[in-house]
Formats: structure tokens, C-alpha cells, sequence
């Protein structure tokens, strides 16, 4: 065995994240670590990687007892991790966050930038990323940041390499990379720890299963001997109903209307109907302009031409602000950095947009503000101690339904979900597509972007497709994974990474 | 759909006493404090000199409750020193000219504001960080103060104006009533009202605030304006003290500030900080400072004890917000 954890317990100020953490991970495989969030497989990822100590249980690694006291013990012994967050310097090229910390030793501190530069451009070009080795890391997408991160721990020469959901900010083309590079290493010995929350991916790179549940390990085998409903089942504890599955509703009145949107160098003549109680799709790969639509119509970068109408009525959207009074509520991909203030409280956040509704005479009215956190609390049910608990606290799946209470709270009726199943377990993106159901029933408008086409078929009553900034397609919500493709891509996809 | 909210009782109780101990901390040491020095120093709890710790500290701790709002926007004012010597001398040079004492105290109050509602809009307008632009108006507002009075002080003031920073009322320092008043003021617009709800909201995260359509660049400059007019009142607290509009009042007075609000549990980064503990944080070093007189200890051992304090408190805060952080 390369790694073996036994009966890992881990506190964090009196709350148990792990109870009862095992694991053992063999050379030259890929071992599949699935929980729900919350289950515990971060805490015991940061044991490992060396970012966080144990208050309990034992860590063999070759067999030999070790603890590991920082990030640096771990890599010494060959442990590295292609973090979810990107946990790279953004104002240093992608050559010098590769090598950061691994700098070659010579006098006064010296730097050789053209070897380095050509050593990072060999292992791009060898792994033939979609990256060059000056490119600095901040005008990356995440899909970019995270290929640094994979490269970084390639670099390494690592024995065990954690990726912790490598895929969730990548689309097509894009994760089958991923899958190759976790290949590669398969093939050269090297151990595997892969977390995710895409169970339609298990299949085409997972070799053996281990399934947490409230921070104790439930189940451990070869993933063969698995049905994906049972994986499900020993995840959440329960059976679930996997295919979530919606009747459309009459469309009501027309909510947005958006006429001829033009944005230097994004988006493209765009025109798009939302009605009440209509969930639309949109499809199309990383870089289509899909984020940059929802931006645009949320006012964040404000449209160069063409209408909008919000209902019926025209709206101008140089602000979020406007949009926000205009009754459009964006939820955005990244949660922790547009999405929720994380040092703040739970009813804070949910307030925060609609400060008005809890004052009373310029004074905020606290009890209020209780009572309706309390209540959005129970209705989506948010898993936290209190609404007084920091955001920053409670996992992503609770942290997502904390931001569409926000929205909800601000009774906003055009809902734009920017990728709202990201780094979200299967028990909560089933009562993430319910809370957008009701949404819908309660006479909102949504249009949901994904890059997950199987959640798009299932939950859209019809699907836009998205490319190079124009909208390519609009198909019915029972097409096909095939039909999408078509319209989504066609040419070039090594730039969309810039 | 309708469960019934999953409340957890996480904290065990004992849990919660210690974090609650910890953050009583200051509060806890200023009392401390307080005691030791009655003990140690027979001339320290007489009325006489409780009177002039809190006229001595009265002008720190308003500037230092505008500071708290601004540092808890994630921003800084380094003028405040610079803006405390112009809203005093403006106002001084109003009465000079005749206008009555009210009127002057109003017009150094307003200079205070136009100053701050200066460094707000250019904070946001120019996207300049505040740190810089505050550094840079530091300068200028002291500058344009030095000209207007030609580097000299202000003198024909009424003498009734010196009621205001030595008067009592009630018994009391008069700039007692108008601490406890600012202090009342400024504790409810944080944890109270809409803007003291979007002060914590952009220091916790500007963006997040910006997308939860938020009027950020307004607030922000409306807390700097904020600050600005407290600045001009203790401006004017000051010019009733020393009798005269100085040019050069008030400097280093902006760091004074500072190290309250962060003695406090105010942090550079924003998104904390509370009237509470900058009121305790001004008065712990209004303590230490009148009891070091009071004991004889020379005044640059002062200077490095209170620095030392000021280490001490915020490596305090640190342990205490590690330990009750999780993940």
C-alpha cells in the first residue's frame, strides 16, 4: 500500500468534520473518493496533503508511520494536490507559479527565467496543454488555473497526486484532457486520489471507490463491483430519485426580452425570450460567452448595443444595481468571490440584498431579519447551526442555497443560474433543480447555463447554444447530447483557454 | 420543501463562554488596568484627572469612531490629522470674522465633511487605493491649511469657545456628552441601519456586495464623508482645547486612530470592527498614557509601551479569531 489512513478523527473548534476517516490507496491506481458536501472528504484531503493536522487515528504512507506537519512535509514525501480554489499567485506567469517554492539554488537568489520559461514550455508542449509558459496566471479562466495546478503536481514528480474535483470548471474537450493526464500517471505508478461530484465521469477513470458519509467511511471496493445507484445510496444514506424529472408549465408572460445585445469582441447580436415559469437552457463550451451574457444582462459589464426588456418594459442595465432594481437576480459560478460575503453571517446574507424589507422607519428591525433567515433556512433547507453562523462555515451545496435565498428574499423574477450545480453533491443539485422547479411554478423566468448537458436535458423545457459569443441554436429540452454538440463546437478550442 | 430549519446546537456551552471571555478581552484589560493604576497612583481616580483623561482622549476617540467606519469598509484615512487641523482652523477663522460660536463649530464640522466626501470620491471615482489617496491628501489638505492661515494660528476667538473642550456639564466634561452622543450616533448607523449593514457587507466582500446590487461606490463614499465630519468636530474640540485654530494641530493623530480601531478588534482588511472596542481601544491608551505621567515614567518609555500594546492586542484578536475559525 502506498497510503493507508486509519480511523482519522478531525475537530474543528469542537464541531467533528471527520469521525472515523479510512482510506487506503495502492500505487498505480486511481482511487475515487465520493461523499456528499460535507461528508468530510476535504478535511481528510488537507490531512493528507499535510494542510491540517489530526486530532485522531493513524497515517501510513509505504507502511512507515508519519505525521505530517505542512504542506512542505508532504511534498517532500510525494504527496501533491491539484486544489478545487485556485490556490495560485495570480500576478506571476504560469512558468513561476510552476516552479514557485522549487526555484533551482543559485547565488544571491538568482532566477535563470529563459530555463525556466523553457522547461515549463517542454512539459506544456509534452502533455500538449492549451497554456504557454509566460502567460500570466490572472488572465487565465478557471479552466486555466486549474491546468496549472495539474502541471504543477506533474512537475513534482509526486508518488500520490489528490485531485480534488479537477472537472468541475472545465467542459468537454477539457475534462477529457483530464482524464488522460490522470491516465498518464496511472501508467507511471504514480497513486490516485480523484474527489468529484460527477458520477457520469467515474466510469471512464476510476479503478477503486471509497464513500464518506458524516465524516465516517461507509464503503470501499473496486468500483466495478458498483452500480451507480448504489454509490448514490451509500453517499446520501437513503435512496434518491437520480433523474430529476419536471413537466413543463404553460409559459405565462413574456419576463425578458433581449433584442440585438451586441458587446465589443463577446457577444454577438444576441436576442432571447424568457416567459414566466420557463427554465431555459443554455448550452455551449468554455469561452462561448455564456458567463458574459449573464454579466451583460446583470449589468456588470454593460452592453455596447441592443434592448432589453424586463416586463415589458425597457430596462437600461449599466449596473448591478439597475439590474437588481429591475427584478434580475444574478447566481453566479464563483459563489465565494461575487456570491457571498463569507466573514458575515447567514442572515446577513440573505438580507443583503433587500436591506429595505428588515428596516422599519430607517432601523433595521432584527427580529425580522430572524425570522425570515430562519425561515429560508428551513425552507431550503440550508444544513448550518444557526443563522448567525458565518457563510464562510457551511459547505458549497449550503453556500449556493444561501445565495439563492438571497434572490428569492429579493423576490427578483428573472433568475439567471450561471452553472448553479458547480462543486454541488447529488443530493443537493436534486433539491437545487426542485428549488428552481418551484421558482418556475411561482412565475420566474430562469435561464440556467451548464456546462453538465445531461442536467440541461433534464431540467430545460427548451435549450439555447452558445458559441464565439452569438447564440448558434435553440432547440426543444428533449434533444440530444449530439444535437448540442453540433451547435457548440466546431472549431478552434486551444484559444478558449485564454 | 418545508422542513423545519435543521438547527444543530453545535457550540457546546463552555465553547461559547470562552469565545465570549475572549472577546470581552480589551474591555476586561481596561478595567484591569483601571484598578492598578487607582492602586498604584493616589492621585489617579480623582475627578480632577478622570476629567482630563477623558478631554485628553475625547478628540482621538471621535476621530477614531469615523476611522472604525472607514476601516471596516476594508479602507483607511490618513488625512484625518491633516482634515482635523483644517475643519479647526476654518472654524476658528469663521468666529475671527464675527460669525457666532455655533456657526463656526458648524462650518469646521462641514470643512471635515467636504474634506472626507473629497477622499471618498476619489477613492471610488478614481479607483486610487485608499491608503494612497489619503496619503496624498494628507499633504494637500495640510498644505492648503498652512496657506490659508499663512502658517500661523488663529487667536481672536470668542472666549466663551472654550466651553467646549473644558466646560462641564452635569458634572462632566461637556466633551463627554459629545463623545457618548458621536459614539450612540455611530453605533447605531453600523449594527442598525442600512449603511452600517453595507459597511460590513463591502469590507467582507466588495464584489459579492457590488452583485447583490448594492450602491457600493455611494456608501463608500458616504462612510469617508462620515468620517471626514466626525474628524471636523474633533477639530473643533481641539481648537476649543489649545484656545487657537493651529495649522500644524493633529499630527500623527491619524495613526492614534488607527491603533484604537485596531486595539478595538478592527482590521486592515475590513469587514470588522465595532464602536465598542474602539471606544476601549482610545481609552486604553488614553490610560496608559495618563498613568505613565502619573507614575513618572519618561515619555519615550511611554511611546514604546504603547506601541508594544498596540502588538499585543492585535496578536490577541489573531489567536482569538484562529481558534473560533473552521473550515
Amino acid at each position: 500500500m502506498l497510503l493507508e489512513l486509519h480511523h482519522i478523527e478531525k475537530r474543528y473548534s469542537g464541531v467533528a468534520a471527520l469521525t472515523d476517516g479510512s482510506l487506503a490507496v495502492q500505487a498505480g491506481e486511481v482511487h475515487l473518493l465520493l461523499g456528499e458536501n460535507g461528508a468530510g472528504k476535504s478535511t481528510l484531503m488537507k490531512i493528507i496533503a499535510g494542510i491540517v493536522g489530526r486530532d485522531g487515528g493513524q497515517m501510513l504512507w509505504q507502511g512507515r508511520e508519519v505525521d505530517l506537519k505542512s504542506p512542505a512535509d508532504a511534498a517532500a514525501i510525494g504527496i501533491s494536490m491539484v486544489h478545487q480554489e485556485s490556490l495560485l499567485a495570480p500576478h506571476l506567469t504560469v512558468a513561476e507559479n510552476l516552479f514557485l517554492g522549487r526555484e533551482e539554488r543559485l547565488p544571491f537568489g538568482w532566477v535563470r527565467r529563459q530555463r525556466m520559461m523553457e522547461a515549463a514550455n517542454r512539459l506544456i508542449a509534452e502533455h500538449q496543454f492549451p497554456l504557454r509558459a509566460e502567460w500570466r496566471v490572472e488572465k487565465l479562466t478557471p479552466a486555466g488555473k486549474q491546468l496549472v495546478e495539474i502541471c504543477r503536481a506533474i512537475l513534482h514528480g509526486s508518488s500520490l497526486v489528490i485531485f480534488d474535483e479537477p472537472t468541475s470548471s472545465l467542459s468537454g474537450s477539457e475534462t477529457a484532457e483530464v482524464f488522460r493526464i490522470v491516465k498518464t500517471l496511472r501508467a507511471r505508478n504514480v497513486g490516485v486520489i480523484y474527489i468529484t461530484h460527477r458520477l457520469d465521469e467515474l466510469q471512464s477513470v476510476g479503478d477503486r471507490v471509497t464513500i464518506l458519509r458524516d465524516g465516517k467511511t461507509v464503503h470501499s471496493s473496486p468500483l466495478a463491483e458498483l452500480t451507480t445507484d448504489r454509490i448514490i445510496q451509500h453517499m446520501v444514506g437513503r435512496e434518491v430519485s437520480t433523474i430529476y424529472h419536471r413537466d413543463p408549465l404553460p409559459p405565462g408572460d413574456e419576463l425578458l426580452r433581449v433584442e440585438g445585445v451586441n458587446q465589443k469582441g463577446q457577444l454577438h447580436d444576441i436576442s432571447l425570450l424568457l416567459r414566466a415559469g420557463e427554465i431555459v437552457g443554455m448550452a455551449g463550451l468554455m469561452g462561448a460567452g455564456r458567463t458574459e451574457l449573464c454579466r451583460a444582462l446583470f449589468g456588470v459589464d454593460p452592453i455596447d448595443s441592443g434592448r432589453v426588456f424586463v416586463c415589458g418594459r425597457e430596462v437600461r442595465l449599466r449596473s448591478p444595481q439597475e439590474a437588481v432594481d429591475a427584478g434580475i437576480a444574478l447566481i453566479t459560478e464563483d459563489r465565494q468571490i461575487t456570491g457571498l460575503a463569507l466573514r458575515l453571517p447567514i442572515a446577513h446574507n440573505i438580507t443583503l440584498a433587500n436591506v429595505r424589507r428588515i428596516s422599519r422607519f430607517g432601523l433595521l428591525d432584527g427580529a425580522a431579519q430572524s425570522t425570515a433567515a430562519a425561515d429560508f433556512i428551513g425552507r431550503l433547507r440550508i444544513r448550518a447551526s444557526s443563522h448567525r453562523q458565518l457563510c464562510g462555515r457551511l459547505s458549497g451545496g449550503n453556500q449556493q442555497k444561501v445565495v439563492i435565498a438571497k434572490w428569492l428574499f429579493r423576490q427578483a423574477r428573472v433568475f439567471l443560474f450561471d452553472e448553479p450545480t458547480r462543486g454541488i453533491d447529488v443530493g443537493a443539485k436534486v433539491e437545487v433543480f426542485s428549488l428552481m422547479h418551484e421558482l418556475a411554478q411561482s412565475g420566474a423566468a430562469i435561464l440556467m447555463v451548464s456546462s453538465e448537458m445531461p442536467e440541461l436535458l433534464q431540467v430545460a423545457d427548451r435549450i439555447l447554444v452558445m458559441r464565439e459569443g452569438r447564440i448558434t441554436a435553440e432547440l426543444p429540452g428533449r434533444t440530444t447530447q449530439e444535437e448540442i454538440m453540433r451547435y457548440a463546437a466546431l472549431e478552434s478550442v486551444s484559444e478558449e483557454i485564454r | 420543501m418545508s422542513e423545519p430549519a435543521v438547527a444543530a446546537t453545535l457550540p457546546a456551552k463552555s465553547r461559547r463562554d470562552r469565545i465570549v471571555l475572549q472577546r470581552l478581552l480589551p474591555f476586561l484589560s481596561l478595567i484591569v488596568l483601571f484598578v492598578a493604576l487607582t492602586i498604584a497612583s493616589p492621585n489617579f481616580f480623582t475627578s480632577t484627572n478622570l476629567s482630563s483623561v477623558v478631554r485628553q482622549t475625547a478628540v482621538i476617540n471621535i476621530m477614531a469612531l469615523g476611522m472604525t467606519m472607514i476601516m471596516i469598509t476594508g479602507g483607511i484615512d490618513l488625512s484625518v490629522g491633516a482634515i482635523l487641523a483644517m475643519g479647526g482652523v476654518v472654524g476658528t477663522m469663521a468666529m475671527e470674522k464675527g460669525l457666532s460660536i455655533p456657526v463656526g463649530v458648524l462650518i469646521g464640522i462641514l470643512t471635515g465633511l467636504s474634506c472626507g466626501f473629497a477622499n471618498g470620491l476619489m477613492i471610488t471615482q478614481l479607483r486610487v487605493q485608499p491608503f494612497i489617496v489619503t496619503l496624498g491628501t494628507l499633504g494637500v489638505f495640510r498644505g492648503t491649511t498652512l496657506i490659508i492661515t499663512n502658517g500661523l494660528p488663529v487667536h481672536q476667538i470668542p472666549q466663551q469657545f472654550s466651553y467646549m473642550g473644558e466646560g462641564n456639564m452635569l458634572g462632566v466634561p461637556f466633551v463627554l456628552w459629545i463623545l457618548v452622543a458621536c459614539a450612540v450616533i455611530t453605533h447605531i448607523l453600523l449594527e442598525h441601519t442600512r449603511l452600517g449593514r453595507y459597511t460590513f457587507a463591502i469590507g467582507s466582500n466588495r464584489e459579492a456586495a457590488v452583485y447583490a446590487g448594492i450602491p457600493v461606490k455611494f456608501h463608500t463614499t458616504a462612510v469617508y464623508a462620515i468620517g471626514g465630519m466626525l474628524t471636523g468636530l474633533a477639530g473643533m474640540i481641539e481648537a476649543s482645547r489649545l484656545m487657537t485654530g493651529q495649522p500644524t494641530a493633529g499630527q500623527g493623530y491619524e495613526l492614534q486612530a488607527i491603533a484604537a480601531v485596531v486595539i478595538g478588534g478592527g482590521s486592515l482588511q475590513g469587514g470588522e470592527g465595532s464602536v465598542m472596542g474602539t471606544l476601549v481601544g482610545a481609552f486604553i491608551m488614553g490610560l496608559l498614557s495618563n498613568g505613565s505621567d502619573l507614575l513618572g515614567v519618561s515619555p519615550y518609555l511611554q511611546q514604546a509601551i504603547i506601541g508594544a500594546v498596540i502588538i499585543l492586542a492585535v496578536t490577541l484578536d489573531e489567536v482569538r479569531k484562529r481558534r473560533t475559525a473552521a473550515g
